[in-house]
């Protein structure tokens, strides 16, 4: 009898600072790096992180080390005539890609390196009749394109191009009882896909149709006794879960409910102390069944804590500034998503996640 | 340099070529997999079949992926030529090792779309792919878009009518008692259930297999009351012996919802159990309907006289909150029970408030007497003793005179009424904590009754 809980232990002498510096030296090294496998093997979400890369290192007043006019030219190679966006040259357009690209450009003021009109015209023919979003033009629908399909818009100030009504009963329609949302309706409450769904409720000005005392109590439930945070229920903690769950607690304020100084101390001690970046998850494993925990595409990912001074954007949401949509929505856009990591007085540190795997080359 | 190129070129191709002939010289390989070996030993093949697995030395990997996904990309670029054969070598190597590379899946897609390529071979090789990444969210697409085509072609070719296309749904007349599926669609489904078993078994909780399995319920089996019947009868074992698999309670609170949804929609049937399952199906005689039903819920399936009622519903929570009891006391600690339990009431709470004048006593208004087998009366008593420690009691007449502790469940019981309910759970979980040294079980035990507070103020 008896259950071994699944969580891990800190040891005594894990990281307890933020050891800054050595982080932006690891991603400003990824740039050069050009392993030939490890480059192949990720290169089908190479967008995405060439995001995550530049969101660290803009956090970090970094931005400047990395060659702006190179990955420009690199997004721009990667727009195909139907508008869309692929991972990287050669690759298939899709929306994840699409919205990487725009949030790339944002952040370099930059979006009009792209053919605005067809990133717009692209997007708004993926949505379906119910309201969802495909992906891309073979048709698998997820709450997480819907939120990639607003995003994108919200970002270019074209929020009106899509049926917004039907878009949001959709995702509503994913709503579980936990007050979760999975990522179509039926499926289960999953912590990156709850992310989606309130940013993409924030992004349309839906917040009050969400339970969020419910919704809240689920999300403060995936932090474990180490004080890291899971994506479901029992699931071994992950750092990149402080991304998914504190930014969705952020947005639905109730951010105060869960326990900051034990997740902050946990997810220092996920960083490589001697190379930079973070691993999954610090120190000794209880494994419970004696599974292998082995790392998916992208949980080799590392978080950085930034400082209390950081005034800057989300990760994986949206840009501070140029905001082209009317001031409503923009002003929405900055409150509840974008506010999540700007409101320093309510969180000690922002945090920010980068897969590791996924920053492979700059270019 | 360039001899050296040329090497790694004769290598991939030899590679290509071996795993091509391996899949000719066994077609029913079941799995696939990495030989860990840093070094090419001798000068054979680094791939290796043994009966049905098919494994690949490690050292090679690093020249292969690379060289064929430069291949295939410059491929879509139009900047060289790849002929049918090639490609379909070329995707099939690549994505047994890189099976989240959507673009080659796109170009298995249109190959598909132009009749060149077979959509049960796909299913095989995602199939494949998901032995070794059993979370592969490329595949778990990839499989979907492929069944669409599938049941697209299969009803083009049965001459359904569009209506019925619409939904993926061919109900053939002549099909008799295989669930109102044609023989397509039912292998089909077997073999989606299976691929999903299978994949959930390799990674516990996994999220994208069983959104799958969610998502071809809804696709082919779309109101085909017996096939979630049956899902939910062996579920039962299934999630008995994966207790912290909350992905796998998940899918059964999925069909305990849907199942619900369907029982109310029979009209009149606090009267007319036979009424029941009206929706969807003609072939199969009401009565037999109603064995089946009783089955799955663990009720003696030879009950079937007796009215299925807002009674029945009530016994059908009831027996779900027994076994969901038996699991929490048998293994202390489970989130993913305590998660369960707080479903089920959530359901029967929000079931009750949303039909308030339905009867929920048939049974005692009627003298009625149903016989309840604790466990599961097919798939889970076909294990003898006990699964994992479970004790699978025999079946339990209550005919007789009435046991205090099943009264409860022949007349209602607790679940009668919602704030009854709320009560029960309330004692459950006082009397559970008198007695609990389990650290985590009392955690969970003490999250639940704050849950349960906050439910009876909604």
């Amino acid at each position: 009898q008896g259950t071994q809980i699944k969580d891990v232990v800190i040891k005594d002498d894990a990281p307890n600072a933020l050891i800054l510096d050595k982080h932006a030296d690891y991603i400003a090294a990824y740039g050069s790096k050009k392993d030939d496998y490890e480059y192949t093997v990720s290169e089908y979400l190479r967008m995405s992180g060439i995001y995550w890369g530049l969101t660290v290192m803009d956090l970090m007043s970094q931005l400047p080390r990395m060659n702006c006019e190179e990955i420009t030219e690199f997004i721009k190679s990667c727009q195909h005539e139907c508008g869309g966006i692929s991972a990287s040259i050669g690759h298939d357009p899709h929306l994840l890609y699409t919205l990487s690209a725009v949030q790339i450009l944002s952040l370099y003021d930059n979006v009009q390196a792209l053919d605005v009109d067809k990133v717009v015209e692209y997007i708004k023919a993926l949505q379906q009749e119910d309201g969802s979003f495909a992906g891309d033009k073979w048709g698998e629908i997820d709450t997480r394109f819907s939120f990639c399909a607003v995003a994108t818009l919200a970002l270019l100030g074209k929020l009106d191009a899509i049926d917004v009504d039907k878009a949001v009963e959709f995702v509503l329609s994913c709503m579980n009882f936990d007050g979760g949302f999975g990522c179509r309706p039926g499926s289960e409450s999953h912590a990156g896909q709850i992310y989606c769904c309130t940013g993409f409720l924030s992004l349309t000005g839906q917040l009050h149709r969400l339970n969020a005392d419910l919704l809240g109590w689920w999300l403060c439930e995936r932090q474990l006794p180490s004080g890291g945070l899971n994506g479901r229920p029992e699931k071994l903690p992950d750092v990149c879960y402080s991304w998914w769950v504190l930014a969705s607690l952020k947005i639905i304020g109730r951010i105060h409910w869960i326990d900051k100084a034990k997740l902050r101390a946990f997810i220092l001690a996920c960083q490589d102390e001697e190379t930079g970046g973070f691993a999954d998850r610090p120190g000794d494993m209880v494994s419970p069944c004696g599974t292998a925990v082995r790392p998916s595409r992208v949980s080799r990912c590392c978080d950085l804590q930034l400082q209390r001074n950081v005034n800057q954007s989300p990760a994986n949401s949206g840009r501070r500034h140029n905001f082209k949509q009317p001031p409503q929505l923009s002003r929405k856009f900055e409150q509840s998503v974008a506010s999540s990591l700007t409101d320093v007085d309510q969180l000690p540190s922002a945090l920010l996640r980068v897969y590791v795997q996924a920053i492979l080359a700059f270019m | 340099m360039a001899e050296f190129e040329k090497e790694v070129a004769v290598l991939v191709q030899r590679v290509v070529r071996d795993i091509s002939n391996a899949f000719k010289k066994n077609p029913n390989i079941d799995e696939i997999g990495i030989i860990p070996c840093p070094e090419p030993r001798y000068n054979r093949s680094p791939i290796v079949l043994i009966e049905t697995k098919l494994g690949l030395e490690s050292w090679c990997v690093k020249f292969l992926l690379p060289s064929l996904h430069r291949k295939l990309l410059l491929y879509r670029q139009r900047k060289n030529y790849l002929d049918r054969e090639a490609l379909v070598d070329v995707t099939v190597t690549l994505l047994l090792l890189n099976p989240d590379f959507t673009t080659a899946w796109n170009i298995r897609k249109e190959l598909l779309q132009c009749g060149l390529l077979n959509p049960e071979k796909d299913l095989y090789l995602g199939k494949l792919a998901l032995t070794r990444f059993p979370k592969s969210p490329e595949t778990w697409i990839h499989r979907r878009w492929v069944i669409l085509q599938f049941l697209q072609q299969c009803c083009a070719q049965k001459g359904c009518r569009k209506e019925q296309c619409e939904g993926y749904l061919c109900h053939t007349e002549a099909m008799g008692s295989s669930q109102n599926l044609c023989t397509h669609q039912a292998k089909l489904l077997h073999q989606e259930m299976s691929v999903c078993s299978e994949a959930a078994g390799r990674y516990p909780s996994n999220y994208n297999a069983w959104s799958h399995r969610i998502w071809v319920l809804q696709h082919i089996a779309k109101d085909n009351v017996e096939v979630f019947l049956e899902e939910f009868s062996s579920m039962r074992r299934w999630v008995s012996m994966h207790v912290s698999d909350h992905s796998g309670f998940h899918y059964r609170q999925f069909l305990l919802q849907a199942l619900l949804t369907e029982l109310c929609k029979a009209p009149h049937m606090s009267t007319a159990g036979t009424t029941l399952y009206q929706q969807g199906t003609t072939t199969t005689s009401p009565s037999a309907r109603l064995t089946e039903t009783r089955a799955a819920f663990g009720l003696d399936p030879s009950g079937t006289e007796r009215q299925l009622g807002g009674g029945t519903i009530a016994q059908l929570f009831d027996l779900e909150m027994e076994f969901c009891s038996e699991l929490i006391h048998s293994y202390p600690g489970h989130e993913a029970l305590w998660c369960h339990r707080r479903q089920v009431v959530f359901l029967w709470h929000k079931w009750r408030r949303d039909h308030p004048h339905f009867p929920c006593n048939t049974n005692e208004g009627n003298g009625l007497h149903l016989s309840i087998s604790k466990d599961n009366g097919q798939a889970f008593s076909s294990v003898e003793g006990s699964i994992n420690g479970l004790p699978c009691g025999d079946a339990m007449e209550v005919d007789g005179p009435p046991d205090p502790c099943n009264a409860k469940q022949l007349k209602g019981g607790p679940l009668m009424s919602g704030s009854l309910a709320l009560t029960a759970e309330h004692s459950f979980v006082s009397i559970l904590l008198d007695d609990c040294g389990h650290s985590e079980q009392r955690r969970f035990a003490l999250a639940y009754r704050k849950w349960l507070g906050n439910i009876s103020r909604q």
